[in-house]
């Protein structure tokens, strides 16, 4: 089990999660990403991030609302392949 | 009371594309250890303190923060959080009071290590700090780990001019077994030499021959708190409580202290796990 974050991420550019990860597990390339990435690898499931996001975009993945599901694969896919991931954020959630 | 951190700070987190030693963009987190495991005492067979050595320039820390102890197994970087009981003095070393969870992910492993393994510490992280309202009474209450970051605040407020810090710090410390009672010797000094500062352990299991010989307090902790808070005439406005520990005695404990008339926003909570009831609110320090 892993979080990940969902839509209301894409474009917010808010940290809070960062800050409070014990682990440090969530990344983005403020140059290329319009979102933050959980790598299920490393999250421990305390659910920090969750309760620090101000954008509700944080979800245990079995607890992900439907059309959003997509995106637990999109974090997982960041930290092998982040260009496939950016190209799949796009797809969900077109740039102004 | 719910504290998020937020400011400047949090943009040395985020990561460029290819950072080593950390996750970038393709890349889990690598382990790139910094830290080395320098002694280990053990207090029972489940229950240990490790001090740790940090290589070269060391992250300044605020008492009652925590470190992820991070090691290599299984072909990734396995890492779970611990409150250090070190007061934020600048030295390389750090000490940790660790908990053995026999099927968990890290804790076996770490009591596998030898002395001289190389671990990875991350940067300091929490929000288990001291309140800056230093003239009111400070009421610490722990369940077994949960002592670690009180003794680093306690260090922090004792090493410091007396009159910098709260008028009473009252500890009360919880466990099963009288083994567990960890830094009892030094919490023990503390309440001799220094007016205002009393040590009240209580033990869970007072049946248990392991504990035979116990004289001192026995029971629940949240009945020896309430039990602390008569005996030392506490006034709710004046006081500070900063919890530490296993989340039901936490809730147990809030409970309490909101029907004494203690403010949320005098209530500091740290639990160390998280439990189905109070869903993932916390940080999961369990393995």
């Amino acid at each position: 089990m892993s979080y990940v974050i969902a839509e209301p991420c894409i474009d917010q550019q808010d940290q809070s999660c960062v800050a409070v990860c014990p682990v440090d597990c969530i990344s983005a390339d403020p140059a290329s990403d319009r979102k933050f990435y959980i790598d299920p690898a490393g999250c421990i499931d305390c659910g920090s991030c969750e309760t620090a996001c101000p954008n509700q975009a944080i979800f245990r993945a079995d607890q992900l609302p439907q059309e959003w599901a997509g995106f637990a694969l999109v974090d997982a896919t960041w930290f092998r392949d982040p260009a496939r991931a950016r190209r799949a954020v796009d797809e969900l959630l077109p740039a102004a | 009371m719910t504290r998020i951190a937020l400011g400047p700070a949090v943009v040395q987190h985020v990561r460029p594309a290819g950072a080593r030693g950390a996750a970038g963009a393709g890349t889990s987190a690598a382990f790139v250890p910094n830290a080395t495991l320098v002694r280990r005492l053990d207090l029972s067979p489940s229950v240990a303190r490790f001090v740790v050595r940090r290589d070269g320039s060391v992250a300044t820390h605020l008492a009652g923060q925590y470190f992820a102890l991070g090691i290599w197994a299984d072909g990734r970087l396995l890492q779970r959080p611990y409150s250090t009981a070190s007061p934020p003095t600048g030295a390389s070393q750090l000490e940790f009071l660790i908990r053995r969870v026999p099927h968990g992910a890290l804790t076996p492993r770490l009591w596998d290590l030898p002395l001289g393994a190389r671990l990875r510490v991350g940067p300091p992280k929490g929000l288990l700090t001291l309140d800056p309202r230093l003239d009111r009474a400070a009421l610490f209450v722990a369940t077994g780990t949960g002592l670690a970051p009180i003794i680093a605040m306690l260090a922090a407020l004792l090493d410091g001019p007396a009159d910098a810090r709260p008028p009473r710090l009252i500890v009360v410390h919880g466990v099963s077994y009288t083994a567990e009672l960890a830094y009892r010797g030094r919490l023990e000094r503390w309440a001799a030499s220094h007016p205002g500062v009393a040590y009240e352990p209580v033990i869970s299991r007072p049946a248990d021959p392991l504990n035979a010989g116990w004289s001192g307090a026995v029971g629940h902790l949240d009945v020896a708190l309430d039990a602390a808070w008569q005996r030392h005439r506490l006034d709710p406005r004046e006081t500070v409580a900063y919890l530490c520990g296993n989340p039901e005695v936490i809730a147990a404990a809030t409970r309490l202290l909101a029907a004494r008339g203690v403010s949320p926003d005098a209530i500091v909570a740290e639990r160390y796990w998280t439990t189905p009831i109070m869903g993932p609110s916390a940080l999961d320090r369990a393995s």
